[in-house]
């Protein structure tokens, strides 16, 4: 189990390792420091002098060395757009991000993982039924356009929450968060939705077919047969079951939640990373796009990571012999 | 003989269908007395398990009851709620399945499957459970129980995990077991033992047993009386001992003569007997043995033949083979 | 095709969904043939600005659906960027399918390290969802092309990144034929006969991989339609200057808190109408062509 676990963690490591190589690249042939750090009218000499302290006479390996250790050491780089640290350009942003999701999360986990039990359980009920027609939409409907009808009703015909910002924000030592006033929570309900739509659907459905299948399952038959609950048999005896493989295809779809999160940012204004990447995008900011997709290639392979070797905690089957 | 146990009469199973219900069990009747091993035998699809499943109401639809009455101990199974039927299961009824490598829950532990199942039925606290689970498991002849209780079931054999099975269908102390096909999916070299483990524990506990099998090598060791099912219908009961040495329907000879055999899409079946028992819903009119039979007459072909009672013995039969059952 | 027609017989479900999407061909590529573009000067007139759908009071019946800020009539703009979609849409799929294929083919032929690599950097870029992988591509390009770009580069960057983010799926099921086919008896035969690799290759090996990458294809030109609406309404796409769907519904996206609902509405609506009917073509597709999996839902 160890040596699996540091073997997946090396893995890990090295595909991190291939995507920094790869975000390097892009900063290393497209971006033009000398143009950004010197004035126009720069002499050669002063030229000369940056290239030699910036290391851009070295080769390749080296500078892409340089780079990991500055990364290692909290340097990002910097923005050609705005001239700033990358990396405090995303700690500024990561606050609303991470609430944003949060929240998501929340709905997900309220909404979702109820309906989709209710649907498992109960699939000829009318409200069973009625969850899967309407889910049907929260399939096919782009995300954005899901935004634009939330801010379209919610916010322009019935003007219960705003369709941009975060309301105010209390700052608490570098965190400034929206989840402690009224407005910050009126501010995050319609993107949380928005975000949460995929995600809620795609529980509800995964739930769905999981639970209908061990429904059907023959030790589920046993612990009926041995006059167990509905209650035991459904929540202790088949969740159980059918909840390890949804979590598997919901961390998969993981990298997909982290686009969503991006246009959901981008509709709402939402002044988070997906709005810093979307704008770094439109003004070709190369180190903060190269940062950002290290950022995100990271968090997505740590959690994917966590949810795996997490897995012999829900499923006794893993716990042995993986070593 | 004492009031019986179990008391089943005239159950009917139907297939639901949309245009016309299929019958599955044709009023199937018998007893089971306080201790006492009943052997359900016949081929697959004669509806032995069907019988056993419908008793504890846990029919898979479109599978439904369609009639008859299913006493136990005089409280009538048939009427009670699924809240009260499910107080009757485990507690009052065990059940033991047939392949003991789906029938466990594969993410929870052998421990936690038995305490759930104990502490439902019996006021006993969590501690008094676990005790109680070991001691079962001990019982049932399982070698270090304290490591098969945190176990899960993948960690165990086939005829370890069966034993499991055994000991979660007796932990609840109940009057009567259902076995289904308690040894066809285990190795035969553990069959025997599972048998004797079965006669063991029958006799320390004094539950009576209705035990669904083809093999009657398994009834001939296990079983006080046997009913033989063919295709839905039950077509004779008698002592072990009668019945083995003196069938008196035509059906059961032939099954003495051959135990039943897989063919070769697995299914069991009487090779000695030429042609093959009806699917459901396609049962012939009259006797639905009457195809293969050798002594059919025109009667067999028109009326299906009641289940003649004489002494103790009864056979759905006009031209049983001794003459002195005939109706 | 006469097998597609054939996966259609008696399937009222996807037979609507076929005939929707011929109309909305019709519609995109007939309306402005015969009407003047509403993105150039001819097409405004600034007089109609904001006049709303003819039901409603101060339409007209020449703008049914209503008109934009910059009085464009709906209905002939929605045909322009409906026009520019499906053709977006569809030469990004045809890009994908031409670079998945050739590494697909090179992958499965020549294994080895080749094999390893591409298939490697298939990994890799499975980590990225296409979505963020297609912004991420129109960033490069837009940094390595220069930033003052005209509109039909834009259309071109666009294109490109999104083909380029879809290449994996094709590629992938294309080395997997490939590896199959190449261990058949037949193959080895017309190898045998003296056949060329290329020839084995049309004449053996395409035909076996046609239904599978037919089928993955539809799916994407679903997906590579919203991908588009997507980047052109976060602006990164196709600019507002220009029709798409997507930066239709941007456009009308900012006026949406003043009341003009038609001019984002129209829009969107035509976009999910056109997803789902590709959606749904797509799935019964996948379904007919992969007997293992029909009637599941």
């Amino acid at each position: 189990m160890i040596i699996y676990t540091v073997g997946r963690i090396l893995q890990t490591l090295l595909v991190l390792l291939v995507i920094s190589f790869i975000a390097f690249l892009l900063v290393a042939t497209l971006g033009d420091p000398l143009g950004i750090l010197l004035p126009p009218e720069a002499s050669l000499a002063e030229r000369q002098e940056l290239i030699l302290r910036l290391g851009l006479d070295q080769p390749m390996l080296g500078r892409f060395l340089h780079f990991l250790w500055g990364m290692l050491h909290g340097d990002f780089g910097l923005s050609y757009r705005t001239q700033q640290g990358v990396g405090a350009m995303i700690a500024a942003r990561l606050p609303a991000t991470i609430e944003l999701a949060f929240v998501s999360l929340l709905v997900t986990l309220f909404v979702g993982v109820p309906l989709g039990i209710v649907c498992g359980v109960k699939p000829n009920s009318v409200v069973s039924r009625g969850v899967m027609l309407v889910s049907i939409a929260g399939i096919t409907l782009p995300n954005f356009v899901v935004g634009v009808l939330l801010i379209a009703i919610f916010s322009v015909q019935l003007g219960w929450f705003p369709s941009f910002g975060r309301g105010h924000t209390v700052d608490l030592g570098g965190w400034t968060t929206g989840l402690l006033t009224v407005s910050g929570w009126q501010a995050i309900i319609l993107p949380a939705i928005t975000l949460a739509a995929f995600q809620v659907t795609f529980v509800i459905r995964m739930l769905r077919t999981q639970l209908l299948e061990v429904g059907q399952s023959e030790h589920i038959r046993f612990a009926r047969a041995r006059g167990l609950s509905e209650r035991t048999v459904w929540f202790s005896y088949a969740m159980r079951n059918a909840l390890l493989p949804t979590i598997t295809m919901l961390a998969l779809q993981l990298g997909n939640v982290i686009a969503f999160s991006v246009v959901t940012e981008g509709v709402f204004a939402w002044p988070g990373l997906g709005s810093l990447f979307l704008q770094s995008v439109q003004s070709a900011d190369i180190p903060v796009i190269a940062i950002y997709l290290i950022f995100v290639g990271a968090v997505f392979m740590i959690i994917n990571l966590f949810v795996e070797l997490s897995y012999p905690l829900l499923d006794p089957r893993l716990r042995k012999g993986r070593a | 003989m004492t009031a019986p146990l179990l008391e089943v009469r005239d159950l009917s199973v139907v297939l639901s269908r949309t245009e016309r219900d299929l019958p599955v069990l044709d009023k199937v009747s018998f007893d089971i007395a306080p201790g006492e091993v009943l052997g359900i035998v016949g081929e697959s699809g004669a509806g032995k398990s069907m019988t056993g499943v419908a008793i504890v109401d846990l029919l898979v639809p479109p599978l439904r009851r369609s009639g008859g009455t299913i006493t136990l101990a005089g409280d009538r199974l048939d009427r009670l709620t699924p809240r009260q039927m499910r107080r009757v299961r485990g507690k009052r009824v065990g059940f033991i399945f047939q392949d003991p490598m789906t029938s466990l829950n594969p993410v929870l532990t052998i421990g936690r499957q038995l305490t759930d199942t104990m502490r439902r039925h019996l006021p006993v606290s969590r501690s008094e459970a676990r005790e109680r689970a070991i001691s079962w498991l001990t019982r049932t002849g399982l070698p270090n129980p304290a490591r098969v209780f945190a176990a899960a079931p993948h960690e165990l054999s086939g005829g370890q995990r069966q034993r499991v099975v055994i000991a979660l269908a007796l932990c609840a102390e109940p009057d009567l077991v259902i076995a289904d096909e308690p040894t066809t999916a285990l190795d035969v070299s553990v069959q025997a033992h599972m048998l004797q483990l079965l006669r063991d524990l029958h006799e320390e506990t004094g539950t009576a047993m209705m035990l669904i099998t083809h093999d009657l090598g398994v009834i001939a060791k296990m079983a006080d009386r046997v009913a033989v099912l063919y295709a839905g219908r039950l077509i004779e009961t008698a002592k072990t001992q009668a019945l083995v040495t003196e069938p008196l329907h035509p059906y059961t000879a032939g099954l003495m003569q051959a135990t039943p055999a897989p063919d070769e899409t697995g299914v069991m079946r009487v090779r000695a007997i030429p042609g093959s028992m009806p699917g459901i819903g396609a049962a012939p009119s009259g006797c639905a043995f009457h195809p293969r039979c050798g002594r059919a007459q025109d009667i067999c072909r028109q009326t299906p033949p009641p289940l003649a009672d004489a002494g103790g013995r009864a056979a759905a039969c006009y031209f049983p083979l001794h003459r002195e059952a005939q109706p | 095709m006469r097998s597609l027609i054939e996966a259609l017989r008696g399937r009222p479900g996807p037979i609507c969904a076929a005939v929707l999407i011929l109309l909305f061909i019709a519609y995109a590529f007939v309306v402005p043939l015969f009407s003047a573009d509403p993105f150039s000067m001819a097409g405004m007139s600034i007089l109609d600005a904001f006049s709303p759908p003819v039901w409603m009071d101060g339409g007209t019946a020449a703008m049914p659906l209503g008109a934009d800020d910059q009085g464009r009539n709906l209905l002939t703009a929605m045909a322009y960027g409906l026009r520019t979609s499906i053709m977006v849409g569809g030469i990004s799929v045809v890009i994908g399918l031409v670079l998945g294929g050739a590494l697909g083919l090179l992958s499965g032929f020549v294994g080895g390290r080749i094999d390893a690599a591409i298939m490697r950097l298939a990994d890799v870029q499975l980590a990225y969802p296409a979505l963020l992988l297609a912004m991420v591509i129109d960033g490069i390009a837009t940094a390595a092309l220069g930033r003052g770009r005209s509109n039909e580069m834009s259309i071109a960057i666009v294109t490109v990144s999104i083909g380029i983010a879809f290449w994996v799926q094709y590629a992938r099921t294309i080395r997997s034929s490939v590896m199959i086919e190449r261990e058949q008896e037949y193959v080895a035969a017309a190898r045998v006969t003296g056949r060329t690799n290329t020839a084995i290759l049309i004449r053996h090996i395409l035909p076996n991989v046609m239904a599978p990458v037919l089928v993955i294809a539809t799916i994407n030109l679903g997906i590579a339609i919203i991908t588009e609406a997507t980047l052109s309404f976060l602006g990164i796409g196709i600019p507002a200057t220009y029709p798409s769907l997507g930066s239709l519904i941007r456009n009308g996206n900012a006026f949406l808190q003043s009341g003009e609902w038609w001019i984002s509405v129209w829009p969107c609506l035509l976009l999910v109408v056109l997803v789902i009917a590709v959606n749904v073509l797509g799935d019964h597709l996948r379904d007919h062509f992969n007997p293992k999996i029909r009637g599941r839902s």
